[in-house]
């Protein structure tokens, strides 16, 4: 795996679990949905681990609420949606992802900066 | 893809997944390849890495979703002590072998310095002939005689352990713990 390929998972490994979270606090939906709705948003899990154990692990913690309902035309789904106590952790962790965003920036904009200079 | 489904559910009949959730289970993600085979996508772009490896991929969503405990860490039982115990072993052989070899004071000029008694030993704590009290050639030898088993035990397992790999212990299969996410995420 070439390093920013590496770098990518790895960043991609510390959310992913907010992503999911964000994608079933708009609307509920099922597992191959979310992935679509990520990729559609130009987060593609390619090469990287399946949504799935990890919605076992939010399913278990009370992160998400689960309930079955028909699908287009297919068999019935289940669908994952935010549960109350999913939220807080989901606005939490937002907090988080944006402080440490906003410190990377600064720290990456200065050696922006230097390139450029 | 079905047959990734069946890869599935035989692991988690071996994991002992409660029948209700692995049906479940089974039947949420074969719906799901399916959805996707209709639109054109790959197992990979459904099911990230873990499109390679079904059963380490089984086994992590039954772990994280609590259905099946966690796996312990497959060691070979007591194999950190197998190495102390040889060193052990080798000093008490080494013992035994200067008991056994080496004279003592009640030893006369003529004894064989470095040849084991081969005649008929008496008991190691009976009282020789002499009236010296133990016999420290016998003590000697019978420490020789255990180190030396013992060495050789210990070599066979350690050698038996390296074979037969760290499965052979527990007879459990080991998989990636990918803590949070499954294969790939940790």
């Amino acid at each position: 795996m070439a390093a920013g390929e590496r770098r990518r998972s790895q960043l991609l490994r510390g959310v992913l679990d907010l992503c999911l979270l964000a994608v079933v606090a708009e609307e509920p939906a099922y597992g191959y949905e979310m992935t679509k709705r990520l990729r559609a948003r130009g987060l593609s899990i390619v090469g990287e681990g399946s949504i799935y154990p990890l919605l076992g692990r939010l399913e278990r913690d009370g992160l998400v609420e689960t309930h079955r309902a028909a699908s287009d035309g297919g068999p019935p789904r289940k669908y994952y949606r935010t549960s109350r106590q999913g939220r807080r952790e989901l606005a939490a962790g937002v907090s988080e992802w944006q402080a440490a965003r906003d410190a990377v920036d600064a720290v990456l904009g200065l050696a922006e900066a230097e390139v450029e200079a | 893809m079905s047959e990734f489904v069946e890869e599935c559910r035989r692991e988690w009949k071996r994991l002992r997944v409660p029948d209700l959730i692995a049906n479940e289970m089974a039947a949420d993600l074969a719906a799901d390849l399916r959805e996707a085979e209709a639109e054109g996508a790959s197992a990979e772009e459904v099911l990230g890495s873990g499109a390679f490896d079904p059963r380490s991929f089984a086994a992590s969503w039954a772990v994280e979703r609590g259905v099946v405990p966690p796996p312990l860490t497959d060691q070979p039982p007591r194999r950190s002590l197998i190495h102390p115990a040889i060193a052990a072993l080798t000093v008490i052989a080494a013992i035994g072998a200067a008991l056994a070899f080496f004279p003592s004071r009640h030893d006369s000029v003529s004894s064989p310095q470095f040849v084991p008694r081969l005649k008929p030993m008496p008991p190691a704590f009976a009282v020789p002939g002499n009236g010296s009290g133990v016999d420290v050639h016998a003590v000697g030898l019978i420490l020789l005689i255990v180190g030396i088993v013992g060495i050789f035990l210990s070599m066979l397992i350690l050698f038996w352990s390296s074979r037969a790999g760290p499965d052979h212990w527990t007879r459990r299969r080991t998989y990636v713990d990918h803590a949070s996410g499954g294969p790939g995420y940790s």
